[in-house]
């Protein structure tokens, strides 16, 4: 429990409490309209009213932020499940098979998610947006692929530890069908470590998610969203930092707070 | 006649698996193109003359034959890898032209920045680990271990528009965009280093720990060694060894990292090409970009393998027991190898 109490970790959980309100009701934060924009407010720096300035088309940059936090999250949160059930069912199914019926199916579909792995996640989420057309639900769709190989690999790896425990021998042994011991008493104690990951391939969702949206392949433009935010300040870089350091600035801190929080999962007991 | 034998029977199995992880890496790509629905043809099309146009079948049938793109799915997949057989990467869907050509023409560009962010990246990682592991305060170790985690954490895109205000803006030192002179390969470089070496820097760092608990630190401080000393000889060069294993890692990181990067500094590259080749839709030449980095990729996987024994005296073959030799090779597999490797044992127990 003191792990909890550390003081990064607070913030940590802070950093992320706040992200879930500015997910589901960015209203709270940020009441105004993230599409309305004055003309005449147009390239404001930060000040009191407007906290992060204001774009070209004079709207309120830290409006936009809270706002985009729904497309960004959820694309991200979406890879990471899209990634974690379809590799983690591969790992699981492998780490069963192994040593029973198995052993060659567990080598090849191993040997391919090792492939899985060593293609630059990046430009397998991409030939999936090129293939399936723009948006952040195909994004999401292929940044979960390529980090599916990864559940799979570290999946397997726990269920080949658990198989070896007593208490699955004992279960096995006691009669509980080959299903029931995978799912009541293999599954359940191979989870922590994938949870973990999960929080770690979180952050690095967030990351893949906003730089594919960077590139122009995300949502449509008046729609907020970080990658895109940062996008959009590009052309105003040399005059107007605010429009790309300080949507950068909120990418940055929640991977951060997401990476640490993964730390503590993965290390706490 | 023997040592050609034996460097066969260790070579052998190595290029083996260079040639299965292409051919794994197109055919992932491949089921990952046709199984998602959507006709790449006809999306590649649209993007070239608007939704509504009606197209007409016979340029559709011919457009299909150039690309690799008719028959069934099996003919397509064989005809396909034949091509790969002999280099041949296929047609690109909206220009027509060889993909071979269009990454050969750009490849060199992305190398210089590939090559100069390793450079910079890897060695920044060094000098950070040597002062993390020899300053004399614990408050600056802790510090300088925490930074490279925030070198994963800022995004590329952000370090590169950032790098160009202050560089090109506000100090007009260097080239904001473009690839045509010589310096605009720096600030690239530089945001491109930051991942990479990030990672370098984790995997060094958890080698060099390994290292420092060993019986031979032990024993070089206890006779009295200076802590550079210590370092230099005795934990730097052994927990390099397993750092040359990332480097695998590191490539697969510069390949995706291009893609955002050249597109910040507007150069020309494999990254751009990509980027392009997903606003026309055009999907072979993505593949044939994720075959060429996979082959690079197992290149490079190749080359450490084949360079271990080179480097490790421990490693080569009837130099010395095979009981000692056998655990330091698995050792230095990557972590989650390493992980995996460790669990099998109980497993192979239970099996029985």
């Amino acid at each position: 429990m003191t792990k909890l109490l550390r003081p990064t970790t607070i913030v940590s959980l802070l950093v992320v409490l706040l992200c879930l309100v500015m997910a589901f009701a960015p209203q709270l934060i940020a009441p105004g309209d993230p599409l309305a924009g004055t003309p005449r407010d147009r390239l404001l720096p930060p000040s009191a009213e407007h906290l992060f300035g204001t774009d070209s088309l004079g709207r309120d940059v830290f409006t936009r932020v809270v706002h985009g936090a729904w497309l960004s999250l959820a694309a991200a949160t979406a890879a990471v499940l899209i990634g974690g059930v379809v590799g983690g069912a591969i790992g699981l199914l492998c780490g069963a098979a192994r040593g029973r019926v198995g052993t060659a199916i567990d080598f090849v579909v191993m040997r391919f998610v090792d492939v899985l792995i060593a293609v630059p996640g990046i430009l397998l989420a991409l030939i999936v947006v090129a293939t399936l057309g723009f948006g952040p639900w195909s994004i999401a769709l292929g940044v979960g692929l390529g980090a599916a190989g990864s559940f799979a690999r570290i999946m397997r790896a726990q269920v080949l530890r658990v198989r070896g425990e007593e208490y699955v021998e004992a279960a096995a042994v006691l009669g509980v069908r080959p299903l029931g011991v995978l799912g009541r008493h293999i599954l359940p104690n191979a989870a922590r470590p994938v949870l973990a990951m999960a929080a770690l391939e979180l952050g690095t969702a967030v990351l893949s998610v906003s730089a594919i949206s960077f590139l122009g392949f995300g949502v449509a433009p008046p729609a907020p969203e970080w990658g895109a935010l940062v996008s959009s300040g590009r052309d105003y870089i040399a005059t107007s930092w605010w429009l790309t350091v300080l949507p950068g600035a909120v990418i940055v801190g929640v991977v951060l707070a997401v990476t640490r929080l993964a730390r503590v999962i993965g290390e706490a007991r | 006649m023997a040592r050609a034998g034996t460097a066969l029977r260790l070579v052998g199995p190595k290029v083996l698996q260079f040639a299965f992880v292409v051919w794994a890496t197109y055919t992932v790509t491949f089921l990952l193109v046709r199984v998602l629905p959507g006709d790449p043809v006809l999306a590649a099309l649209a993007v070239q003359s608007g939704d509504a146009t009606t197209v007409d079948p016979e340029q559709l049938a011919a457009l299909r034959e150039a690309a690799g793109l008719d028959g069934s799915l099996l003919e397509q997949y064989l005809g396909q890898l034949g091509a790969l057989l002999t280099g041949d990467l296929g047609t690109s869907l909206a220009t027509g032209r060889p993909v071979v050509d269009m990454i050969a023409a750009v490849v060199p560009g992305s190398l210089a920045v590939a090559g100069l962010a390793l450079v910079i990246g890897v060695g920044t990682s060094v000098v950070l680990a040597f002062l993390a592991s020899i300053a004399p305060w614990r408050w600056l170790r802790d510090l300088l271990v925490q930074l490279p985690p925030l070198g994963v954490a800022v995004p590329a895109f952000v370090t590169g528009l950032i790098l160009i205000s202050v560089f090109s803006f506000s100090l007009g030192l260097l080239p904001a965009s473009g690839s045509r002179s010589g310096d605009s390969v720096i600030l690239p470089a530089i945001t491109l280093a930051f991942p990479v070496g990030a990672i370098f820097f984790q995997v060094f760092i958890t080698a060099i720990r390994e290292a420092e608990s060993s019986g031979y630190v032990f024993t070089a401080e206890a006779k009295g060694l200076g802590r550079v000393a210590v370092f230099g000889r005795h934990v730097l060069r052994n927990a390099l060894l397993p750092s040359v294993t990332s480097i695998g890692l590191l490539i697969g990181y510069l390949a995706g990292g291009t893609a955002v990067v050249e597109t910040v500094f507007s150069r020309e590259g494999i990254g751009r090409l990509v980027v392009s080749a997903v606003l026309a839709r055009d999907v072979s030449v993505i593949q044939g970009v994720i075959i060429v980095v996979a082959v690079v990729y197992a290149l490079a996987a190749l080359l450490v393998d084949l360079s271990y024994p080179l480097i490790d005296p421990r490693l080569r073959p009837g130099k010395a027991a095979p009981k000692a030799t056998a655990p330091s090779t698995f050792s230095i597999a990557p972590e989650a190898d390493a992980l995996s490797a460790s669990t099998q044992d109980p497993q192979n127990g239970a099996a029985k």
